[in-house]
């Protein structure tokens, strides 16, 4: 092993993100020329990853002829490949640099205690340097990547990623568990902002997709088995048509996510929900004014007077769905208004927790206003109640819009304006090993500078698997989840890191803990002409580690986390 | 790159180097395609670069824009204009158009700048910098501001005295006064509009005294007084220089009011405000900050757990629009409004406001297309052609939109308008070929 005799360090200030917080001029002196003199260079950096420092860091390595390279800045999440690219610019080996956060798990872990919080930053740095010292130089991999993509849910951020990707000349797996396409939008009737009906937005994209030649499209079908990674996802379908089973293997490049959402189903008795026939959700209302014509119906009663109760399920501060979801506040108004011109006499209440009609649905609002629906509002802390006095329905609220006013209405129908919520089955996302956010709904990796990837290399989501859509909203970022997998695979070549486990043959034993551990199915068992010993399936292994700590003979390495890198390490920070 | 090669052919013309056309060039060019992005800018990087921190997340603007800003400006297959304009586009056929750019002289010979900044030491010139909203004052040789891309001096030559003072200065001779404007015809196969927004112009309600009351200030340049790079190192109000500890804003201004001709809901703004007023909390640990609101529009992920986060920290939310502002003797500012919880007309004092102004568009861009008619809808956003199924097709074939050019969006919303809009790009120019 190379140990390393020029290394040069950045300290970053994340404007103020660290610096506030931790004494980066103090973390600089305690690193600079320290260990033994091979630190040649420290500096301190305002945005370590600005343009221009980047450009200074390459003619940095270049002039003081540095061997290895630390950053301490945020997550590596976040940036480390940014700082691995800049050293290969610099024509040093990328894995050779070496990355510390003192951002995370220094200035914002201890932001009460700036003395501590600078300590610690050393710490890691002095920690990042001793690992510095033994990171070797190392090759990327370069596999074959299949040059075809996966779509699970062929709902409308589905089909649209599917028809994308077969644009670009990407074979296209489209895998519906259902016995029909179209999702959520083909059951829905008129749309606010488009002259066609969600039914008649699916037809137009179903007769596109059956068109297709690169889109293989399968109905009843669900995935059950995912082996392999990013480039070669080995995946087996199960496919039910009339009582009978078929199974089918495919090897894919890459997998869409574009699996939705559920409505949220009111518990039992809210708001008079299952108990009183005259309340109803959202999607139920809506089903009743595209179905019906003439008099608008519910349990032979004709409607005339509609209360609307608002953030049924959402905005719970308290409860499971603490988000807000986002388009209900438009889809109820628009429903509203269809009510009201297609069918004669309606007076529409609306019992809201403050509108949320953003940019342009703002004049659906205003228009919604004109035509004389009544808006109320209520904070969480003052819901409206829903009670039966006879064959009366009441929904109750002291309405803030009115100096707290007690306002009553009797309702022919009660809407409640129930929100999308994560799919409860979670078996699709289980077997990708998908991570979800607070809000349960599948997580990206980072909101803004990598919206439709997940901690998943080669698993992308789009639509409303990922938190509440418009149709827009889900048409967008399936065109970006389809842009990104379409430029993963293009190239038909794929670089992927070099950091796995490797075994030693002469200490192995095969006694099959490793097998065990190993989350990603990468190890093997093979016989090598002397004896029986574990291999790693390079394109498999993440280098995640379970397999080393259950090594009995110590046969197991983790490249660039070496005993004497992490022994290094540790020296450094005890 | 930034670039002086002519008369090429490039696959897309991108207008507007902001987060949308940023991240649009990126998609094209990572997929093989020439691209060249063009900005009426000095810099790359649009509104967002000049951001503090951004919301949800509470991440610095500056981490995640100057790596991609960065990326761009040294991918191979894009070529950079910036301080240049998109004069006109003919669509000669399918899959071809030309375009006419100009570009307005620097001054500077970008390559050979080092950003030393002794022509800003040596100019003479004072005047108000509009990179900091005009907080603070700049020279007319100078640097745009300290994370632009390219990172290099330029010369604002409607202040200059022409006294040659930067010439002498400056040590590598990068500075040229006989630089001239350049028009170039190009040839392009697809283009992306992603041109922006303007934020409304505050002047236009004096009813609330922003360019009289000194105190009043809009929320871009709170954002540049609480951003890594600011001017004044704290929150300071303009009038005497005190660190503020009664901040009020008022949302709202120039949006949903048809009175000032908007209509529309800004989208960003509610959540704009109460990321700065968590910012402030940080900032100014005693300061009581006021936030005057119609309705809160936190709607996107993790935006309603932000808004409630802002209450927990102690953030006041009053509903109710203000009427009017006044000032008294000593700079505070008295806020006249309808209290809706109290059912009354109310008076509060503060010694600072800050405007939350709205998105409107950035017109005149279907000016720039001859013999073809761009559709702008009624609020003079350019319109998408097929809103629900294409959102980024506009009424001319081959010509896409990105970002806030339909419209107002926030920043993640923008990233995959961008998306779409290389998505469409991509599948077109595969389609022609």
């Amino acid at each position: 092993m190379n140990k390393k005799k020029r290394i040069g360090v950045y300290i970053c200030h994340c404007g103020g993100n660290i610096s506030d917080y931790v004494d980066v001029e103090k973390v600089r002196q305690a690193v600079d020329g320290g260990d033994a003199e091979i630190v040649v260079m420290a500096k301190t950096t305002m945005f370590a990853c600005s343009d221009a420092n980047q450009r200074e860091m390459v003619e940095d390595i270049k002039a003081n002829n540095l061997d290895g390279v630390i950053v301490s800045s945020c997550s590596p999440k976040l940036h480390m490949l940014t700082f691995r690219n800049v050293t290969e610019r610099a024509d040093l080996n990328k894995f050779t640099y070496v990355h510390a956060n003192i951002r995370e798990q220094a200035s914002w872990a201890h932001s009460d205690n700036k003395i501590g919080a600078t300590e610690k930053a050393i710490h890691l740095v002095k920690a990042a340097i001793a690992k510095s010292r033994y990171a070797d130089a190392l090759e990327t991999n370069k596999i074959k990547a299949t040059k075809t993509v996966a779509v699970i849910g062929a709902g409308v951020a589905g089909m649209k990623a599917a028809l994308s990707l077969a644009e670009k000349d990407t074979e296209v797996i489209l895998i519906e568990k259902e016995n029909h396409v179209g999702g959520r939008v083909a059951e829905w009737g008129s749309l606010f902002s488009s002259t066609e009906t969600g039914k008649e937005i699916i037809d137009r994209l179903y007769a596109e997709i059956v068109r297709h030649k690169n889109i293989t499209l399968m109905t009843n079908t669900e995935v059950f088995e995912n082996k392999g990674s990013v480039g070669n996802i080995a995946i087996k379908v199960r496919t039910i048509t009339e009582g009978t089973e078929k199974l089918t293997e495919y090897t894919v490049g890459s997998v869409l996510m574009a699996t939705g959402y559920d409505h949220y189903t009111p518990k039992e008795g809210e708001y008079g929900y299952g108990s009183t026939p005259k309340v109803i959700t959202l999607p139920e209302f809506k089903n009743m004014i595209d179905n019906q014509s003439g008099k608008l119906m519910h349990n032979g009663a004709e409607i005339k007077n509609i209360a609307y109760i608002y953030c049924v399920g959402s905005r719970q501060s308290e409860g499971e769905n603490t988000y807000c979801s986002r388009n209900c506040c438009t889809s109820t108004i628009h429903a509203a208004v269809t009510a009201k011109q297609k069918f004669s006499g309606i007076t529409n209440y609306h019992f809201t927790r403050g509108l949320r009609t953003y940019g342009k649905q703002e004049i659906l609002y205003a228009d919604s206003l004109r035509a004389g629906d009544i808006y109320l509002q209520f904070y969480e802390d003052g819901i409206p109640t829903v009670t039966n006095e006879g064959k009366k329905t009441l929904v109750k609220v002291n309405d803030v819009l009115t100096n707290n006013r007690e306002i009553e209405v009797e309702a022919d129908l009660v809407v409640l304006v129930t929100g999308m919520v994560p799919r409860a089955n979670s078996t699709i996302g289980t077997l990708f090993k998908l991570p979800k956010g607070r809000d349960n709904f599948f997580n990206e990796v980072h909101m803004k500078l990598r919206p439709v990837e997940t901690v998943i290399d080669g698993v992308t989501i789009a639509g409303a698997c990922q938190g509440p859509k418009n149709i827009t909203e889900s048409v967008n970022s399936a065109l970006s989840a389809a842009t990104k997998s379409y430029s993963i695979l293009s190239k038909g070549e794929l670089e992927t890191d070099p950091l796995v486990a490797t075994i030693d043959p002469e200490k192995c034993t095969w006694c099959g803990a490793c097998e065990a551990a190993c989350p990603f199915d990468a190890i093997l068992k093979i016989d090598n002409g002397k004896k029986i010993i574990a291999e790693i399936n390079n394109s498999v292994c993440k280098g995640c580690g379970m397999c080393a700590p259950v090594c009995e003979p110590d046969a197991i390495n983790l490249i660039a986390c070496s005993s004497p890198e992490i022994m290094s390490m540790i020296d450094a920070l005890v | 790159m930034e670039n002086t090669v002519k008369n090429i052919t490039y696959d897309a013309l991108v207008i507007g180097a902001g987060i949308a056309g940023g991240e649009t060039a990126l998609n094209l060019a990572n997929t093989g395609y020439k691209v060249l992005l063009v900005d009426k800018e000095l810099s790359v990087g649009g509104k967002m670069i000049m951001l503090s921190k951004v919301f949800p997340t509470l991440d610095c603007a500056a981490c995640i824009t100057t790596p991609k800003v960065s990326e761009i400006s040294r991918h191979p297959n894009i070529t950079i204009f910036t301080g240049s304009e998109v004069g006109k586009i003919r669509k000669l056929s399918d899959n071809e158009f030309v375009a006419q750019v100009t570009r307005q002289p620097r001054y500077v010979h970008v390559e050979d700048c080092t950003a030393c900044q002794l022509c800003e030491k040596a100019c003479p010139v004072n005047v108000r910098d509009q990179y900091q909203f005009g907080l603070i004052g700049r020279k007319a040789a100078f640097i745009p501001f300290s994370i632009c891309s390219p990172k290099a001096a330029a010369i604002d030559i409607e202040n200059c005295t022409l006294c040659g003072a930067c010439e002498k200065a400056c040590p590598t001779n990068c500075i040229d006064f006989t630089m001239e404007v350049e028009t170039m015809e190009l040839h392009v196969k697809t283009v992306v509009i992603a041109t922006g927004f303007n934020l409304f112009n505050a002047e236009k309600m004096p009813r609330y005294g922003y360019g009289v009351y000194k105190n009043v200030i809009t929320a871009q340049q709170m954002e540049r007084e609480l951003a890594p790079t600011r001017p004044f190192n704290t929150v300071l109000r303009p009038s005497d220089g005190k660190v503020p500890d009664k901040i009020a804003y008022v949302l709202c201004v120039g949006s949903r009011d048809a009175s000032i001709g908007n209509p529309v809901c800004s989208q960003i703004c509610c959540m704009y405000s109460i990321k700065q007023a968590q910012l402030l909390m940080g900032t100014l640990p005693m300061a009581d900050v006021t936030i005057y609101y119609i309705n809160i529009r936190s709607f996107g992920k993790g935006f309603e757990e932000f808004y409630e986060q802002a209450k927990g920290m102690g953030v006041n939310f009053v509903k109710g629009k203000i009427g009017r502002i006044s000032e008294k003797e000593n700079g505070n500012l008295i806020l006249r409004y309808e209290d809706i919880n109290e059912g009354k007309l109310q008076e509060a004092e503060h010694d600072m406001v800050i405007l939350s102004t709205g998105v409107l568009p950035n017109t005149g861009i279907d000016k720039f297309f001859e013999n073809q008619k761009l559709q702008l809808d009624p609020y003079d956003f350019v319109a998408q052609s097929d809103m629900l199924v294409s959102p980024s097709k506009t009424s001319i074939d081959g010509v896409f939109v990105a970002g806030t050019a339909t419209g107002p969006m926030d920043i993640p919303d923008s990233i995959l308008s961008a998306g779409a809009a290389s998505s469409e790009a991509i599948s077109y120019l595969i389609q022609q070929s």
